[in-house]
């Protein structure tokens, strides 16, 4: 036979997944709502470039030179012709006019120095990819030429580069740049899904019942208290352990897809790593599931319930930033013993690769006592009389 | 079958019952009849167990509610007032079901029992459909069976016509009737003589969590002549107040 609170883990689960807003909210939202924003903002962005760069459209401005002919000759570079190209830059239909100097030949063979105006628009992006664009061929171009004067003088173009810097991170094996942005976001984004996750479940699941009138014919059967507590509180947790994976997924998505981010950075997670940080999403999913549910059942209704929530949501937040910018590398061991930045700190270790035992342990045992606590304490709520029966 | 001993429940300051005792035998229907506030509800809590009394007790079947909280709550069933309290996003069926697990019935018990209760109150076209567009109607039969699939021997009826139309209140009315007929023990609350009337054996009267009458409609009725019952429960009542 089914275990009571088993019957209701499986009752309240199947409730809460018929509850079409429920799912929106926690489930469907989070997973497309990163992908969405990130991908209108990349494509957009990513389609303009594109477009620009296959066809840099710009006007020559002087005399036939040996630049204009290099210029032509760039496959991507289209020279349009023009007479008044000041308009037609302000206008757009041009991306930027090249105007060179008068004698530009003769000068440079010459070896004297000659000008190159360029004339773009500093408020069109197109403009500006065009610039980087030209900049890169008169970059080019100049290169050219300077190697034409050393080799004319029988010397070797190394010698204008004395130096090679090459960046290389100490930690390249175990985390890419990546990981940096990760430590930051990472724990951030964990806990406040965390206490947004549960948190319409356990509305509905505590003060709910009672607004119903379900919790009278509900305490009349053979369940116990603490049986429709942990039946409730499990069915929360999962709640929230689903919204925080589709919102991680969403967030994957986005980065993956949009910015190629994960790819640029080279970002490496171990299989442990991601075992202890979805542990510990576990964990503070079910701190705050505990927690949320005590405060629900202690409302007198759906209203109250999300009035009262709205701190813990405050307080959460704060808590999280506050440790969004703390390095670990510096964190003392004392800092373990600080509810949810202790949390927040070893999902950074985790990320960096980073497995101290003795943060390991603190953390952990602290987590148990958070879940303990906060389960006593829903149960504490549901065992006063003047508190379920409350009117 | 139902027999209440001195039963007593303080909220801090407040005595909301008052060292109440009265019985209830097999087959009868018994009126809990006060005001608001009077401690009609809290009396119905305490003998379902949602409530720990203060002091006194009762004993359903037998069984001890102070001491066999759990064994008395297999022998009871409930219909509250108010609110229907159905998941409306369970079918009927799924709603009944969830009680007869928690009950502790088995699977093949539970599922004869709702097809019999379907059957009885006519709700097997809709009993496999969500509960939450029903009318009110059809969420009283809903409730009703809920309250009573697992065959309890008491039934405990807290006002459960409050704000029903005549014809959902003839639901609950010819229900508690039949529940009459198979030889359960009744307590019906109200605030209103005319139903206690039509439906009870006895009627206790309480005010201010004290019983101010216990006995039998009839002799109710003999003892004041025949005068309109409703102005007699006015009375009773009022009279405690100087
Ligand atoms: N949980 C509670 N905490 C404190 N006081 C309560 C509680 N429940 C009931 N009371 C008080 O006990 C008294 C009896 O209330 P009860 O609900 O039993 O009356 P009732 O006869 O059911 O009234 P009504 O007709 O309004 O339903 C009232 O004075 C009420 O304020
Ligand atoms: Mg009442």
């Amino acid at each position: 036979m089914n275990s009571l609170w088993g019957i209701v883990f499986k009752k309240e689960l199947k409730d809460l997944f018929r509850d079409r807003k429920t799912v929106i909210m926690s489930v469907l939202l989070p997973l497309v709502l990163f992908p969405l924003l990130f991908g209108l903002i990349g494509k957009g962005v990513k389609s303009t470039t594109e477009k620009v760069a296959k066809e840099v459209k710009i006007a020559y401005i002087g005399e036939e030179s040996s630049f204009k002919n290099f210029l032509s000759s760039v496959p991507n570079i289209k020279i349009v012709e023009t007479k008044d190209y000041q308009e037609e830059v302000k206008k757009g239909t041009i991306y930027l006019a090249v105007v060179v100097e008068e004698d530009f030949d003769e000068k440079l063979s010459q070896e004297k120095m000659s000008d190159i105006k360029i004339i773009y628009d500093s408020e069109s992006t197109n403009s500006q990819t065009a610039l980087d664009v030209v900049k890169d061929v008169i970059n080019t171009y100049k290169d050219e030429v300077v190697k034409g004067r050393l080799e004319k003088r029988g010397i070797d173009v190394s010698i204008l580069s004395p130096v090679d810097v090459k960046n290389e991170p100490v930690n390249r094996e175990k985390a890419g740049g990546g990981a940096l942005m990760l430590t930051m976001l990472l724990p951030l984004y964990l806990i406040i899904y965390a206490i947004t996750g549960p948190m319409a479940a356990a509305v509905d699941l505590g003060a709910g019942e009672k607004e119903r009138g379900t919790l009278e014919p509900l305490l009349t059967t053979q369940a116990s208290r603490m049986q429709l507590l942990f039946g409730k509180l499990f069915a929360i947790t999962v709640m929230g352990i689903i919204g925080t994976t589709s919102s991680l997924t969403g967030l994957y998505i986005a980065f993956k897809y949009s910015m190629d981010f994960m790819g640029d950075v080279g970002l490496k997670i171990s299989i442990g790593s991601l075992v202890l940080i979805g542990v510990t999403a576990i964990i503070l999913n079910m701190i705050f599931a505990a927690v949320e549910l005590a405060v629900s059942i202690y409302a007198r209704s759906f209203k109250e319930a999300q009035t009262y929530l709205s701190p813990v949501t405050i307080i959460g937040m704060i808590v999280a930033y506050g440790t969004y910018m703390m390095d670990v590398k510096s964190a003392s061991t004392m800092m373990f013993n600080i509810p949810l930045a202790n949390i927040s700190l070893i999902i950074k270790e985790f990320i960096i690769g980073v497995y101290n035992p003795m943060h390991i342990v603190i953390t952990f045992v602290w987590a148990i006592v958070y879940i303990i606590a906060a389960i006593l304490f829903a149960r504490y709520m549901f065992s006063r009389e003047e508190v379920v029966f409350r009117t | 079958m139902i027999e209440v001993i001195g039963l007593t429940k303080k909220f801090k300051e407040v005595t909301a019952v008052d060292n109440v005792s009265f019985k209830v035998d097999k087959g009868e229907i018994v009126g809990l009849l006060g005001e608001n506030g009077a401690g009609k509800t809290t009396t119905l809590r305490m003998i379902s167990t949602m409530l720990k009394p203060t002091s006194g007790t009762a004993k359903i079947c037998g069984l001890d509610l102070v001491n066999e909280p759990d064994k008395v709550r297999k022998k009871i069933g409930i219909l509250f007032g108010g609110e229907v309290g159905l998941y409306d996003r369970l079918t009927a069926r799924e709603n009944i079901k969830y009680f007869a697990d928690l009950s502790g019935l088995s699977s093949e018990e539970a599922n004869r029992n709702i097809e019999f209760l379907a059957e009885m109150l006519d709700m097997k076209e809709y009993i496999d459909r969500r509960v939450g567009k029903f009318s009110r109607g059809m969420k009283q039969k809903v409730a009703i069976a809920r309250s009573i699939v697992h065959n309890p021997d008491v039934m405990l009826f807290d006002e459960p016509t409050i704000g029903l139309d005549v014809s959902s209140s003839a639901i609950v009315q010819d229900f508690i009737l039949d529940c009459k007929k198979k030889g359960r023990a009744i307590i019906f609350s109200s605030h209103s003589m005319r139903e206690v009337e039509r439906l009870c054996d006895r009627v206790v009267i309480i005010h201010k969590g004290r019983i101010v009458y216990d006995g039998k409609i009839e002799d109710l009725r003999r003892e004041y002549n025949g005068e309109d019952l409703e102005k007699v429960f006015l009375r009773l009542v009022g009279d405690k107040d100087e």
